[in-house]
């Protein structure tokens, strides 16, 4: 009796201590990120940082960076664009698709009222639209950064750059540009009760320019200050509001725009370079620069240049002379 | 051993049948009988002595299986209450993250259309930053431990709020550098406080699971207090060879309470540990699945917004696009296979990529006016229209699946917090049990 009392209640608590093995066996799932269904090392990303701008390596052996391929003849109305060329696709496709920028005020930069790109880059690349289409509005904008103004060119996604883009011989070597259309010059901005005239006197202290413009390189050779990138000019403005930045250095055109837009902002200084501004366009196009170039041509000619710079730079005081274009690039 | 060992003394002697479990030491019996006989007897003498060792025994036994089916039962109980709290708690901030990206997406959008804000929007974004604040507080008095990276999404937010307002200050003056404060702004929100928030989402899945252990580890606990039974049975199997009585009444009963308390509290606690599973790899999983799904949906939403703005320099933001929706998708599918949630939301969800993909075309196409204004619209048959079908579907199955973990876990946890109580309750009553037949022999010897 007693035996079998024994063995009667071993035997439940063999069963239960073998049903609680089984439902502890049961289990899945030893963490949160398996239940989320997470790889734990998706959440590791490296994020690339940009290469710093090379500084250029060979002024010495470079010919005229302004000289760009000579108009030929007189300029073709809309209606006879040489067949087979570079123009007449483009008519044909129906749009000129341009870079440029749309946070450079007074260059280019979308009108918050009107949600509309304008400035003077936009000004010029609506008459060249008006060579080709008949119509300043046949543009397509695609809206890029400094750092990828050679990319897009490069790569045949955009015909033509329009942004504030500095003719150098370092990047003839990849894309072409027109002839000049604007000569602009590298100043600084400064905060209105700074004491600083000239970049030299920056010394020391924190200045932004953007990532991959001829502004940053030159910023490079002033080894007492320290340059603080940013992805855009307007970035470097918002750097400068909130103090991270003491001056940013940009071409005139640019900072003026700046000091538009606050009245703290001051542009100082003679300009520490000469920044000529050529449309972009790619290397492969050499009809397209040419035809270009013939409607820069009729632009200065017939005072076209002059309406548009009081319109967009008038701030920067009475319109100069256009600058004059050079030719004789072999091409 | 059966009743007819009449003779108190030869407790190990030979059996007299052959199915007997004692007949280890027969060979080594006749030489050593005359000391084992001295032996025996002298422990005779020291009967009571062992009684009362024997009574504290098994009262303690009895004690400590009551003792450990409480723990065992309340422990799981409170395993339980707390994988309630830390799923409701990781829904909320994932709620949280999602209401600040849908509050970014909304901003993103006024800067897109251009002009002024339109009130209406200006209002969603309010509400929605509101919401997110509010959230982001109770979240944190909710459970210390999140306190300082939700402390950090603070921090976040508010610099994100601030340079928002700095970005509409510029916009309402016309300044294009408004568009960079808002660049700043979402840079903020995506570097600062979606992260923050994001690694307390798999904080509190990591809780989740513990406690998810926790409930089932709870049986071991139980394991080690039926072993109490055992010593129960082993004293009255003792005390019969002592006392020439079969049955000790207050042992038997002492023993069928533990038993039956014992078995009933072990099935209870089971139940509970594989309602604990059955959650996890349901209705948990489809909030899992869903939240996530719609986590992803509302990033890839901005990423429209500011493929739009980048106007044609977007290429990087629409591949996060595709990234986005596509791990939603899988997300979905993956979790309608396994049958936790339906496939509708799976389902609007490729709807409004349909529509997203019509915006592209758009923009591709070169019509940018187009592509915002069909971006922007928000007519019945609009990408808008489908993102809100989507939102609202899915917002749907994570309040179901929700509501359904938090019952399913609420009512397993009703019942492990009752049975903690019986156990400890049945150990009691069986401890008494015991000592009353224990010194009714005790009695005995006086």
């Amino acid at each position: 009796m007693i035996a079998r009392t024994t063995r009667g209640a071993r035997l439940p608590l063999v069963a239960t201590a073998l049903a609680a093995a089984l439902v502890l066996g049961a289990c899945s799932g030893p963490d949160g990120a398996s239940d989320l269904r997470r790889d734990v090392a998706e959440e590791t990303t490296t994020e690339e940082e940009p290469a710093p701008p090379a500084a250029s390596s060979q002024p010495a052996t470079c010919e005229d960076p302004v000289a760009s391929y000579e108009p030929e003849g007189s300029l073709p109305g809309p209606d006879d664009l040489p067949s087979g060329s570079t123009m007449a696709e483009i008519r044909e496709r129906g749009s000129l698709v341009v870079g440029v920028s749309a946070d450079t005020l007074l260059m280019g930069s979308r009108n918050p009222l009107s949600g509309e790109i304008e400035g003077f880059d936009i000004a010029v690349l609506h008459e060249v639209a008006r060579a080709i289409f008949g119509d300043p509005d046949r543009l397509q904008f695609r809206v890029i950064t400094s750092g990828q103004r050679l990319d897009v060119l490069e790569s045949g996604e955009v015909d033509v750059v329009a942004r504030a883009f500095t003719m150098t011989c370092e990047r003839w070597e990849t894309i072409a540009f027109s002839s000049e259309y604007y000569h602009a010059g590298q100043k600084v901005l400064v905060t209105r009760d700074s004491t600083v005239e000239r970049i030299e006197d920056l010394e020391g202290q924190r200045v932004c320019a953007p990532e991959g413009t001829t502004t940053l390189e030159r910023l490079g050779e002033f080894p007492g200050i320290e340059a603080v990138p940013a992805q855009t000019h307007t970035a470097c403005l918002v750097l400068f509001q909130q103090a991270q930045v003491e001056a940013i250095t940009g071409d005139d055109t640019i900072l003026a725009g700046f000091a538009a837009q606050d009245p703290y902002a001051k542009v100082v200084g003679e300009a520490i370079s000469d920044e000529p501004y050529g449309l972009g366009i790619g290397a492969d196009n050499v009809d397209l620069v040419r035809f270009v170039n013939g409607v820069l041509e009729e632009m200065r000619d017939d005072g076209t240049w002059t309406d548009l710079y009081e319109r967009w730079l008038g701030v920067l005081g009475p319109a100069p002379e256009p600058p004059n274009a050079v030719y004789g690039r072999p091409s | 051993m059966t009743q007819t060992a009449a003779p108190p003394v030869p407790a190990s002697a030979p059996d007299p049948g052959p199915a007997g479990a004692r007949r280890i030491v027969p060979a080594a019996a006749t030489p050593a009988r005359t000391s084992r006989r001295a032996r025996l007897r002298a422990s005779m003498a020291r009967t009571p002595g062992r009684m009362r060792i024997a009574l504290a025994v098994s009262v303690l036994a009895a004690i400590a299986f009551g003792l450990l089916g409480f723990q065992a039962a309340s422990v799981q109980a409170r395993a339980l209450t707390a994988a309630e709290h830390d799923t409701s708690q990781l829904v909320d901030i994932q709620e949280a993250r999602n209401t600040l990206v849908v509050a970014d997406a909304i901003a993103t959008n006024a800067f897109l259309v251009g002009g002024l804000e339109p009130t209406a929007q200006r209002e969603r974004f309010d509400e929605a930053v509101l919401a997110a604040t509010t959230l982001l507080t109770e979240l944190a008095g909710r459970n210390a431990a999140d306190s300082p990276e939700l402390a950090t999404a603070q921090a976040g937010l508010s610099d994100y709020v601030r340079l928002v307002e700095q970005a509409r200050a510029n916009n309402r003056q016309g300044f294009p550098v408004g568009s960079a404060y808002l660049d700043q702004a979402s840079t903020t929100l995506r570097d600062e406080t979606l992260p923050a928030l994001d690694g307390l989402v798999v904080a509190n899945a990591d809780r989740v699971a513990t406690d998810f252990a926790g409930v089932r580890n709870a049986l071991w606990i139980l394991a080690a207090g039926l072993l109490a039974l055992a010593v129960l049975v082993l004293v009255q199997v003792w005390l019969a060879r002592r006392t020439h009585r079969v049955l000790n009444v207050g042992l038997v009963a002492a023993s069928a309470v533990v038993l039956v308390i014992g078995i009933g509290g072990a099935v209870v606690l089971g139940q509970a540990s594989s309602t604990a599973n059955a959650v996890r790899a349901g209705p948990y999983a489809a909030t899992l699945a869903s939240s996530q799904a719609y986590s992803l949906a509302n990033d890839a939403k901005s990423m429209e917004s500011f493929t739009l703005i980048k106007r044609g320099s977007g290429q990087a933001y629409e591949e996060e696009f595709v990234a986005s929706v596509t791990e939603a998708g899988e997300r979905l599918d993956t979790a309608a296979a396994e049958g936790v949630i339906g496939d509708e939301s799976s389902r609007a969800l490729d709807e409004w990529v349909a529509q997203h993909e019509l915006i592209r075309e758009l923009d591709d196409g070169g019509d940018w006016d187009g592509a915002v204004a069909l971006a922007i619209g928000d007519d019945a048959d609009s990408p808008n229209a489908a993102f809100d079908a989507f939102s609202a579907q899915v917002r749907d199955d994570i309040a179901q699946s929700t509501t359904q973990t938090q019952d399913r876990l609420s009512s397993a946890q009703g019942l492990s917090a009752v049975s903690a109580w019986l156990l400890l309750l049945a150990g009691g009553a069986a401890a008494l049990l015991a000592w009353r037949g224990m010194s009714a022999r005790l009695e005995e010897y006086r």
